[in-house]
């Protein structure tokens, strides 16, 4: 089966700056993929390349086989775009809003109303259908985007930051219509919330200052999670072995490295890997206070920078 | 189009260039006591380069600021179709512009022997006055994210086309005298207004016209 996107060593460059470096990747139909990365990554501009927004420095960027560079008025009838921004006409009413979109994305004049019925149903815009769109709370707007981005059935979804300022209830359902959606096209979502990923997709791109660091499944960007997840702590250098013993018994310990401190040989490093987010450390102090000197104890908690040092780490 | 009747711009633009049209006719009818659009046509021009800044200011500055030019670079839509789209709902508020000024007629056909084909070929001098000072707008409007900037710096240009044959008095070199006669709107426009439908005007505002919406489609591509 033809990929619904390609990206083949992709580059974007603005004046000397070079904000993605040779990116390559692809999104079958049938797929979601994440596309994982800190805020200032490259995950919008990626995104805008694929969409049409902007073109390519260097590289191919293809949609539904289409060259973006060439065909992107063709290959614009095969997507629906999302941007981070909903980008929406405040003075029009939401229904007027999606019949402008509609009638520009090509649907048949005779189908708009159903169009816009089955749009407005998925995205649950039926009590907002004749309010102005200024009038609209920040989860409606962005409910809206999604519903101009679903307009005309496109092959293939591009959805930068999907959920953003919704409510938890709203975050449910919009994975939902990502879930639902993503069964027959392609989604390529956009976010820096790991959860999402690790919830809806079937891989995940992970990015990082304009550089594709790594594609993989959710189940190893959670172990990457797992292993970042860590409560390092010094402690003076005796009885190790007792000490590595004790630290396992607490629960929702996974493993426990020691290493010898390097500024100091009577001291020892002890990082302990944990799936836990609550107050762990103070069992982990008790412990270790009851027979060694404890100098130093932090949380190291998984941000994103985190994960990725240590997906590096891992792939070594 | 949509966009500019859900918003006070063409409400107040029509309102102001009506009122301002109205108090034109009134004051040369009186003045001259003849019942001609002459002065008024030509008020009416002067009146139109200001007021056209106002008109193009949000065109492309608008979706700019509020992050809609990503939707219209994303739909199936070619650059010269959006340009086209945006310059043809700009004229629209033109064209109702001169429509609701031919109200100025009424009294002049009841009460007085006005030459029509004056007159017609004064508001046809108009409307391509219009047409080249709005595909001038809309070209700086797509320059910046700013309104005002856009606004600002349109209203000096157009200043400049309507102005830039007087200079011919300050130009003794003949090839740059007829330049700047050829480039002056002020210049073809009175002709229009004195009855005479030359070729070389309707022309040279065409050329403004094409010239601009160029520029704007190949500068919104290259942007891309």
């Amino acid at each position: 089966m033809k990929d619904a996107i390609v990206l083949d060593n992709v580059s974007k460059r603005y004046g000397p700056k070079e904000i993605i470096h040779n990116i390559s990747f692809k999104v079958g139909a049938g797929e979601i993929v994440g596309f994982l990365g800190p805020n200032g990554a490259g995950k919008t501009t990626t995104m805008k390349m694929i969409a049409g927004s902007t073109a390519a420095t260097s590289g191919k960027v293809e949609v539904s086989g289409i060259n973006m560079a060439t065909r992107n008025y063709e290959a614009a009838k095969k997507i629906g775009y999302l941007p981070e921004q909903p980008p929406l006409y405040d003075i029009l009413e939401v229904s007027s809003y999606l019949k402008f979109v509609a009638k520009t994305k090509g649907v048949n004049k005779k189908n708009i109303n159903s169009e816009l019925n089955r749009v407005i149903e998925a995205c649950k815009l039926e009590r907002v259908f004749n309010t102005e769109i200024y009038k609209l709370s920040k989860g409606f707007r962005q409910r809206l985007g999604l519903a101009q981005a679903l307009l005309g059935k496109p092959e293939v979804l591009l959805l930068d930051e999907p959920t953003a300022g919704l409510d938890p209830s709203q975050i449910q359902e919009t994975r939902e219509v990502i879930r639902r959606f993503g069964k027959q096209h392609a989604v390529l979502l956009s976010t820096h919330i790991l959860s999402e990923v690790t919830l809806i997709c079937s891989r995940v791109a992970i990015i990082n200052e304009g550089r594709l660091l790594a594609i993989d499944s959710p189940e190893g960007l959670q172990k990457a999670s797992q292993q970042a997840n860590r409560v390092s702590l010094i402690a003076s250098n005796k009885q190790t072995s007792q000490l590595k013993e004790k630290l396992l018994k607490i629960k929702n310990i996974l493993s426990v490295e020691i290493k010898k401190n390097n500024k100091d040989n009577k001291k020892i490093s002890v990082d302990c890997y944990t799936d836990d987010t609550k107050n762990i450390e103070s069992e982990i102090a008790d412990i270790v206070t009851s027979k060694w000197d404890l100098f130093y104890i932090e949380r190291k908690n998984p941000t994103l920078e985190n994960i990725f040092l240590q997906y590096i780490k891992e792939k070594k | 189009m949509m966009t500019y009747f859900r918003s006070p711009i063409a409400y107040f633009l029509i309102s102001v260039f009506l009122i301002g049209t109205g108090y034109f006719f009134l004051y040369n009818v009186f003045l001259t006591s003849t019942a001609t659009m002459n002065e008024t046509l030509k008020n009416m021009g002067i009146l139109l380069i200001t007021l056209t800044p106002v008109l193009t200011m949000r065109i492309f500055s608008g979706e700019y600021s509020g992050k809609t030019m990503e939707l219209l670079s994303t739909l199936p839509l070619k650059t010269w179709q959006i340009v086209l789209g945006k310059y043809l709902g700009a004229i629209s508020i033109l064209f109702l512009m001169t429509l609701t000024s031919c109200i100025n007629l009424i009294p002049i056909y009841l009460y007085g022997n006005p030459y029509t084909s004056d007159i017609i070929s004064g508001y046809m001098g108009f409307f391509l006055l219009g047409m080249a000072c709005i595909a001038i707008g809309q070209l700086f409007s797509a320059l910046t994210h700013n309104q005002i900037v856009a606004a600002l710096v349109t209203l000096p240009v157009l200043m400049a086309f309507w102005f830039i044959g007087y200079m011919q008095n300050m130009q003794s070199n003949v090839f740059m005298q007829n330049l700047l006669g050829y480039l002056s709107f002020s210049f073809h426009y009175g002709d229009f207004i004195r009855g005479l439908l030359r070729s070389e005007a309707v022309t040279y505002y065409l050329l403004v016209i094409a010239t601009a919406l160029i520029l704007n489609t190949s500068y919104l591509k290259w942007r891309r």
